[in-house]
């Protein structure tokens, strides 16, 4: 069979050739063997994530962080010395400590030193104060804060979504280390931590956390996610679209670009005893001949007894092309 | 009687037991590319593991057995050329709406419906010697190449998802992958040469695990995987439906699908028998019968619709393997894989910048073999405006989608991707600058019966 196999090839340049293959192959799995068998980042779960930005900005901050976890605060001065390292035009590193002040930051060397505790965005969000709170949040296992910042020499706002770590260091200190993103891709993990977030708060608080939760500098609003809670018959307590009470809007009758109805879907499977439910539905973009593709997250909470749903929308990924 | 010096193995040769395998295996690794449209399409539905599971093993079964009876000589079935069958795009959009609106009942019956709509096409080709002049015929084969510019070079990229970010480790992989084929099926002999691809894809995938080790480490979620499964056949006993909203779009995508075929099938055609000095329409007839075919039975099996696939005839003309028992066996490994969960995931874990290096391999070659036809004959103006008017407006639905979707309904139906609205635009463009020369046919036939007359 091998006669048969190989009867038409000219033998001295086909072993030749398979010299050659065999001794690269060699080579490249002995090189597997010695470099690629143990991650760095298996500490990290990342399976929450669908974007490449995101899960990499996750390992960018992670690597620093190890960094300042081994060497402590004189590492602050090995990343002064090497910004460029931990500036790209997608992302960048920042450390600060637990009282807001800046010990560092990879693009805006003039904010370090400076206490950025009452700093605001264009929105009014205290994006220190929001850091500082995400990374004591369980819920938020890589503390992700949105926000809308700037760019140098750039006069528009960029939105941004960034994670951050918890460091001791050897000297015992607590810092904060964190990476930014420009322009974020819309994770569902994100809008699963705030709508989270939002019905635990529901739970605690009561209906006095609706005014929290519909602030628009909080937490629970960024982009286009606005966190949104209604009653099981379809009354709006924060509604999705608008908030006057003369707008004819029954939120369980709303249907998608095919006639189905995404609140009511998702409402009977939380029916069935779960607590949080993905609903994809499409929707219309007047810019793209498909229909594109969005989900509904919601979670069930109460409010002084009363069963109630906590909720937002995002966009989902698309397929290239 | 075909010159066989052209080829390493002839449309109706049968290689050696281990050349057939190997080279039926090479095909497969093509074909695999398609197994993500059913996982993309499942995750669209946010549907179950078990559900994507099976629709990957149905999609995998109604492929294996598109590419066997469309590589088999069955009277009014099958082209007789290697021509293997894959999960098309084309359908994509339509089945996820059939999916949205009316679950996977709709669904099954909007693809048979499809395939019965491209069986009823088939004769029609037959028919269209006139509307077909060899240089459309090449624009057509260099059509089908061009659409899948856009996927190619996504994978190539490593692109997964739109607006995501672009690894520099992707692109010298899918470089290093590119230029190793390229290599090969330039100096290499032999062995080297027919083979080129799965050594190109060899190189690349191992070079991907050692560089990348996200590649390293999805190989080792294949532990989990079972070896052998089922599908499950209560799909297979589930309600069809059909609802008439969608059949105006059904019939536009179908006739855009078998023009597809078409141009594939020509291409096909043009690699195997290249002494044709014209096109023989019957095999083209039986082939769109048997992707219909192919079709029809995808939506009776519950899975994604089938097509035939321009990059394996690409791939076919650049290895000059042209035996159809190849696709034969390409099929078979696909309906035996389709049962080892273990081997299909493996199969579909090739990087990406992989699977696009391939894709380029492939199609280069369709794209060049139908601009070679097509600039294989006389040359004149109305050949130049047919051609070019075509492409400006064809193309420019990929190089513009945002501006078709705000044009009016009517031009959303017809202008569609580059491959249909070529074929449409310069099949009714050489009607129309034919005219002159349908003119003069008349006059003269006029003055010539006029002549006769008045000679009595």
């Amino acid at each position: 069979m091998l006669h048969n196999f190989l009867y038409w090839v000219d033998m001295n340049i086909t072993v030749r050739y398979c010299h050659i293959i065999c001794y690269t192959a060699l080579i490249v799995l002995i090189t597997v063997f010695f470099s690629g068998c143990e991650s760095r980042y298996e500490d990290l779960d990342l399976s929450a994530y669908e974007y490449r930005d995101t899960k990499d900005l996750i390992k960018f901050v992670y690597d620093a962080s190890l960094i300042v976890k081994k060497d402590g605060i004189r590492s602050l001065q090995y990343f002064k010395d090497n910004r460029q390292r931990y500036l790209t035009p997608d992302r960048y590193i920042y450390i600060y400590d637990t009282n807001g002040v800046n010990l560092y930051h990879a693009g805006m060397p003039h904010l370090e030193g400076k206490n950025l505790w009452d700093l605001e965005d264009k929105n009014g969000k205290k994006v220190s104060q929001m850091v500082i709170a995400a990374v004591a949040d369980n819920n938020n296992p890589y503390a992700w804060v949105h926000y809308s910042w700037w760019e140098p020499g750039q006069f528009y706002p960029v939105p941004k979504s960034s994670c951050n770590f918890k460091v001791i260091t050897p000297e015992g200190r607590v810092v904060l280390v964190g990476g930014g993103l420009n322009y974020p891709l819309e994770e569902r993990e994100f809008v699963r931590i705030i709508v989270d977030d939002a019905a635990r708060l529901l739970k605690r608080k009561g209906a006095s956390a609706l005014a929290e939760i519909a602030h628009p500098a909080s937490k629970y609003n960024f982009r286009d996610v606005k966190v949104f809670i209604f009653t099981s018959t379809g009354k709006l307590l924060i509604s999705p679209v608008v908030n006057d009470n003369l707008a004819d809007f029954k939120l369980l009758d709303c249907v998608d670009e095919m006639g189905h109805k995404p609140f009511n879907e998702a409402l009977n499977k939380l029916k069935n005893g779960k607590d949080s439910v993905w609903q994809v539905f499409l929707a219309k973009n007047r810019y793209e001949r498909v229909l594109i593709k969005k989900s509904l997250y919601l979670h069930k909470s109460y409010i002084e007894g009363q069963e109630v749903y906590v909720g937002a929308i995002t966009h989902l990924p698309q397929p290239p092309g | 009687m075909a010159d066989n010096s052209h080829y390493e193995y002839s449309v109706n040769e049968v290689p050696p037991l281990g050349h057939l395998l190997l080279l039926g295996f090479q095909h497969v690794l093509i074909m695999v590319v398609a197994l993500g449209l059913p996982v993309i399409f499942a995750g669209q539905m946010n549907e179950s593991p078990e559900f994507t599971a099976t629709l990957v093993t149905f999609s995998m079964l109604s492929s294996g057995i598109g590419s066997i009876i469309q590589a088999l000589r069955l009277p009014y079935l099958g082209s007789g050329y290697l021509c293997p069958n894959l999960c098309g795009p084309s359908y994509m959009s339509l089945s996820l709406s059939a999916a949205w609106i009316g679950g996977l009942p709709l669904m099954r019956g909007i693809i048979i419906v499809a395939g019965l709509i491209e069986m009823a096409l088939a004769p029609v080709v037959q028919k269209l010697k006139n509307v077909f002049p060899l240089y459309i015929v090449g624009l057509v084969v260099a059509m089908v190449g061009i659409s899948v510019i856009s996927i190619s070079i996504t994978s190539f990229f490593g692109l997964k998802l739109q607006g995501d970010s672009i690894s520099g480790i992707d692109i010298v992989i899918g470089t290093v992958t590119l230029a190793v084929m390229v290599f090969c099926n330039l100096w290499g002999n032999g062995f080297i040469k027919i083979y080129c691809l799965i050594i190109g894809i060899s190189i690349g995938w191992v070079l991907a695990i050692t560089v990348n080790q996200e590649y390293w480490h999805n190989l080792a979620l294949l532990k989990n995987c079972p070896i052998f499964a089922l599908p499950k056949f209560a799909m297979l006993f589930k309600p069809i439906t059909f609802n008439f909203s969608l059949l105006v779009p059904l019939i536009v995508i179908a006739v855009g699908s078998t023009l597809k075929t078409f141009g594939n099938l020509l291409a096909a055609q043009k690699f195997s028998e290249p002494e044709l000095d014209k096109v023989d329409y019957v095999p083209i007839r039986n082939g769109i019968i048997a992707d219909g075919m192919a079709t029809a039975l995808s939506g009776l099996f519950g899975a994604m619709a089938v097509d035939t696939s321009s990059s394996n005839i690409g791939l076919a003309g650049a290895t000059k393997v042209l035996s159809r028992w190849i696709s034969v066996v390409a099929g078979t490994i696909f309906i035996v894989l389709a049962f080892f969960p273990m081997l299909t995931n493996a199969l579909a874990l090739i990087p990406k910048p992989v699977l696009g290096a391939s894709m380029i391999f492939t199609g280069c070659f369709m794209i060049c073999a139908g601009l070679e036809q097509m600039l294989h004959e006389d040359w004149n103006s109305s050949k130049t405006f047919v051609v070019g008017i075509a492409l400006f407006f064809g193309l420019s639905t990929a190089f513009l989608p945002s501006l078709y979707a705000r044009s009016p309904k009517i031009i959303q139906a017809f202008f569609t991707d580059p491959l249909p609205t070529t074929t449409i635009l310069a099949i009714f463009l050489n009607q129309i600058f034919s005219l002159d020369r349908v003119y003069r046919k008349m006059r003269s036939y006029y003055r010539s019966g006029k002549d006769i007359s008045q000679n009595r």
